[in-house]
């Protein structure tokens, strides 16, 4: 466009605009989901909205006072049309008002869901943050040494582990560790003799506990990242600048990294688009593991039929995603000089 | 009538590529043993959908003296909870999860792959319209959708349960798709093709959709995989109805009823189905590393 | 700038073989190769994709990739002995600070995360430079010299700068650490006519103003007559004719030289003149292993070269190897029999013109 050959000056004006771009993108998307989410909760069968009005009305309450209770519970109103009711579910939605939870009755939805948001973040964060620093390393290992047995070894590990879903691994660790060699505890999050707080035993207890959901998800996630890295950097290794680099005498350290900064680039993206699943990742594991997440909670609210509260996870499961991919595309441009400055790419 | 005079030509030479291919396909296999055995593995797979469930009665007998029993010459496996043959279980339940895997495939590439091309091919507004949705399908994580979405559909049937997750899944097969399509209209295919008065259907399904067979094929064997776990997991997770026995339900069964995490007891129940996930997950693992190898000669060692 | 009263060094390539390995054994994409590069002057290396030319380029820093690798021979340098034996950081060293290598324009060469001044501070480091503010100087000053803002060069990334822009980045990376000997590995592919005569003329300038003995590889043969004081044509992996420029341009003794020559069509006259050459370049393997390499195109093939290995002949400066330029200077001596190596002359050839 009109931005080429202004190297350095429009760079400002490419970031905003891209940002301003994928806001706009992200709020569509949220609006998508949040729309999905209430058509399926307005249209579950048997209509727990429009049930739970008329047993209040039988149970002898005004038809508004029993409207209002209903509005409370839901998020929106048991009666009226499609379109008042998807109005006024965005509406609640707007303060932040996701309704009331039925499992923990008298408590707001987002008061619910926070509390178990927390616990998922160990799993998912420590998960991938640890496979991320050991695929990575293994991946440029995988790649200089892919003509060797430990080269093919690597990459088969990581293919498999790639190629396994993550209840399958969760299940054979849970038997191994809990079943068989019965060393690390079957589920929770500490053990209730330990009081909560900055003491050694409910911290240590912590830490056990939380073993088994982070292995988990790590080698889940692991083979991604070593095979990821170990074509980035085969890419890298063809690349002319390096044996350009080569030619001109540079030391091999900083022919290393060359190779690793180039090689690890596209990787943060996958990083940042990964991180989306903070809250919505690790379902399986915190199922098997009886881990009291946003994936556990979501799985119990369905079961246990509280709609509003599984709109909630569900909202906020698939908004940490959308954040997170426009976290990746900002990324990109910041730490890739050549999207920064608006020019190739533009 | 230039396409008329060439095509005898074209023929030949097509038919050519196809014995090379055809004998490179051999090479490939010959050279690592393990891609013969991924080939075979998945052939077992096939045999066991289609034919293991006649070699048990329909209802499958139930020894009441024997729960939970260990693994015997009578039972490889064991039993379940109601005195079951977990063995028959596994192969009974095979023909659910492979229909569905199938279905899902048939569904994914046929939706990824027509979706992708009209877009690529058309290219302009369908294109960023067709392209937007899709990021948004693929932007919308899919386990937690199909878990809100048991609340309104209970999709247990095999064939239901392959739709919704076909529906659910084309997305990534359009993208690619998608950009093959376009790198092949880069390079002048299809200006060629027009140039030689082909008509449009002509140049998608006789020149661009052979081209993009292998990659298309490759997708779908990731979307079997795919369908499987997905729909394994749901039922393991115990959001749906259990109507027809499959790998899903024993695991449920073995771990939330027979406490498998923590007892031995149940330990083959839940160890079945899951080496039967495993062995599945290698075979195709293995051939779509042979297929990757036949159609990306880039990837070849030197 | 600094011109340094050092001479420019000569560099003696003797019987150079360069291999590579494939499935089907190691086949040689250089063979038995002789050259001198007479120090002060431009020579250029002619030959078509696949001839071989950037192999022996890449050989001169002994930088051949696997699978390929130097076979047999050795290239001596003036000060820095046979780089075929150097190794390790010796080997190292002398890339950068000896031989000074230009990459093709089209390919990128530079760190694309990194500004061009970062990548030369990096190369300075590499090479143990204290005086880095120096060398940075000293790259301002090159790039000034060839028509560019040097300081706004060092600031830029690669894919802020055009190719002529990168190419004469890569000119002076090549010569910032006072490198005497220059490869350049086709410097003007994929340039526009302009921006080609302006690195032409820049290399030209620069290499007589530096004192620098220079190595151009191309395809073109009018990069070469515009700017080489030898030429030296290359066709499947083996030197066919070298000469100085002009006698070689003017009388070819080869018939691949010929065929060249009356390869590129005129401005002026019949253009019916212009006859390609029949059949395809060799690939690596499809190189005959015996006999001469050009046979298959050759319009004066006789049956010799099937099975003889062609003698090389020394013509005053000149150096030629036919078998049909041997039987019109000797026509008795034309026996069947193997043309030894005797015949072969690797004494240096004086070029006549001294830059």
């Amino acid at each position: 466009m009109t931005l080429i050959g202004v190297p350095g000056r429009t760079g400002g004006i490419a970031v905003v605009r891209r940002l301003a771009g994928h806001l706009a993108r992200g709020l569509v998307m949220i609006l998508v989901v949040t729309t999905i989410s209430f058509l399926i909760i307005r249209n579950i069968p048997g209509d727990p909205m429009a049930a739970k009005y008329e047993k209040l009305v039988e149970q002898g309450m005004s038809p508004e006072a029993a409207q209002q209770a209903v509005n409370v519970l839901y998020g929106f109103m048991p009666t009226g049309s499609m379109w008042e009711q998807y109005l006024d579910y965005m509406k609640g939605l707007a303060r932040l008002d996701l309704g009331q939870s039925l499992t923990v009755p008298g408590t707001g939805v987002s008061t619910v869901l926070m509390s178990a948001a927390k616990w998922t973040l160990i799993p998912v964060l420590a998960g991938t943050l640890l496979s991320f620093v050991v695929g990575i390393i293994l991946g440029v290992y995988a790649a200089i040494k892919r003509q060797g047995k430990l080269g093919d070894l690597l990459a088969i590990s990581g293919s498999l582990l790639h190629g396994v879903p993550q209840y399958v691994l969760a299940l054979l660790l849970g038997a191994i560790f809990t079943t068989l060699i019965p060393i690390l505890p079957a589920g929770g999050t500490a053990d209730i003799m330990f009081e909560p707080g900055l003491n050694a035993g409910y911290i240590g207890s912590l830490v056990q506990h939380a073993t088994l959901p982070v292995v988990t998800y790590a080698l889940a996630s692991y083979g991604g990242w070593i095979l990821a890295m170990k074509s980035s950097v085969v890419t890298v290794l063809g690349d002319d600048f390096i044996l350009a680099a080569e030619l001109r005498g540079m030391k091999r350290s900083i022919i290393f990294r060359y190779i690793a900064r180039n090689a690890i680039l596209p990787l943060f993206t996958i990083l940042a688009l990964s991180l989306g699943l903070l809250f919505g990742g690790a379902i399986f594991i915190e199922r098997i593991f009886n881990y009291p997440g946003l994936g556990l909670m979501l799985i119990d609210s369905i079961t246990g039929r509280d709609y509003a509260l599984m709109g909630g996870a569900f909202l906020l499961i698939t908004v940490a995603i959308i954040i997170a991919n426009i976290a990746a595309d900002l990324l990109y441009t910041v730490i890739d000089p050549r999207v920064r400055s608006g020019g190739e790419a533009a | 009538m230039t396409a008329t005079t060439i095509m005898p030509e074209a023929r030949s030479a097509s038919s050519a590529l196809r014995r090379n291919f055809w004998r490179g396909v051999w090479r490939v296999m010959k050279r690592k043993p393990s891609r013969m055995a991924g080939v075979v593995i998945m052939a077992g797979f096939a045999f066991m959908g289609i034919f293991g469930p006649m070699l048990y009665p329909e209802r499958l007998p139930r020894d009441t003296n024997a729960l939970y029993a260990s693994p015997s010459w009578a039972h490889p496996f064991g039993t379940d909870f109601e005195g079951t043959d977990v063995l028959a279980l596994v192969v009974t339940g095979s023909r659910y999860v492979l229909l569905t895997g199938l279905v899902t495939a048939v569904i994914t590439v046929v939706l990824g792959a027509g979706i992708g091309l009209f877009a690529g091919f058309r290219r302009g507004r369908w294109d960023s319209v067709l392209m937007r949705i899709t990021d948004m399908k693929l932007t919308i994580p899919g386990l937690p959708l199909l878990l809100v979405l048991s609340t309104i559909w209970k999709f247990t049937s095999a064939i239901e349960m392959g739709l919704v997750l076909g529906l659910l899944g084309w997305g990534g097969v359009a993208r690619a798709v998608r950009s093959q399509t376009l790198s092949l209209r880069e390079r002048g295919f299809v200006e060629a093709a027009r140039g030689l008065g082909l008509s449009t259907t002509h140049i998608i399904g006789r020149e661009l959709l052979p081209s993009m067979a292998p990659y298309i094929a490759m997708n779908m064997l990731i979307a079997v995989t795919g369908a499987v776990y997905a729909q394994v997991g749901l039922f393991f997770l115990g959001v749906l109805p259990f109507e027809a026995n499959n790998w899903g339900v024993m695991l449920n069964l073995a771990v939330f009823g027979g406490g498998a995490l923590t007892t031995t007891a149940a330990l083959p129940y839940l160890l079945a189905p899951l080496l039967a996930i495993l062995l599945l997950t290698l075979g195709i693992v293995l051939v779509v590393d042979a297929m990757d190898e036949i159609f990306n000669p880039r990837l070849r060692e030197e | 700038m600094s011109v340094t009263d050092k001479r420019a060094p000569g560099v003696r390539i003797s019987d150079l073989s360069v291999v590579y390995r494939t499935q089907a054994g190691e086949l040689p994409a250089v063979r038995g190769v002789d050259l001198e590069l007479v120090p002060g002057t431009i020579t250029g290396v002619v030959g078509e994709s696949g001839s071989g030319k950037s192999t022996l380029a890449l050989s001169l820093l002994n930088a051949v990739q696997p699978p390929g690798r130097i076979s047999s021979g050795s290239v001596e340098i003036d000060g820095l002995g046979d780089v075929v034996s150097l190794t390790g950081d010796n080997l190292r060293k002398a890339r950068g600070r000896h031989v000074g290598y230009v990459f093709q324009a089209a390919q990128n060469s530079l760190n694309p995360l990194k500004t061009v001044g970062k990548q030369l501070l990096d190369l300075g480091r590499s090479h143990d430079v204290d005086d880095l503010p120096g060398l940075v100087k000293e790259a301002r000053s090159l790039l000034d010299r060839m028509g560019m803002d040097g300081a706004r060069v060092l600031d830029s990334h690669q894919h802020e700068l055009s190719g002529g822009m990168r190419q004469r980045v890569g000119i002076m990376l090549a010569l910032v650490l006072n490198a005497h000997i220059v490869v350049l590995d086709e410097p003007t592919t994929a340039l526009d006519m302009i921006t080609q005569a302006t690195i032409l003329r820049i290399i030209r300038e620069v290499h007589e103003e530096r004192g620098l003995t220079t190595l151009v590889i191309t395809h073109d043969l009018g990069v070469v007559a515009e700017i080489a004081d030898r030429l030296a044509v290359m066709y499947g992996g083996r030197l066919v004719e070298q000469g100085p420029t002009r006698e070689v341009l003017g009388a070819p003794k080869h018939p691949y030289t010929r065929g060249l020559l009356q390869a590129i069509p005129r401005l002026v006259g019949d253009i019916d003149e212009a006859r390609a050459l029949p059949g395809r370049p060799p690939t690596l393997g499809t190189i005959p292993p015996d006999g001469c390499v050009f046979r298959e195109r050759c319009a004066v093939r006789m049956d010799v070269c099937e099975t003889g290995e062609p003698p090389v002949l020394t013509i005053g400066p000149r150096i030629v190897a036919c078998h049909a330029e041997a039987g019109e200077r000797e026509p008795e001596s034309e026996p069947a029999e193997e043309p030894e190596k005797e015949t072969v002359t690797t004494g240096p050839v004086r070029g006549e013109e001294q830059a």
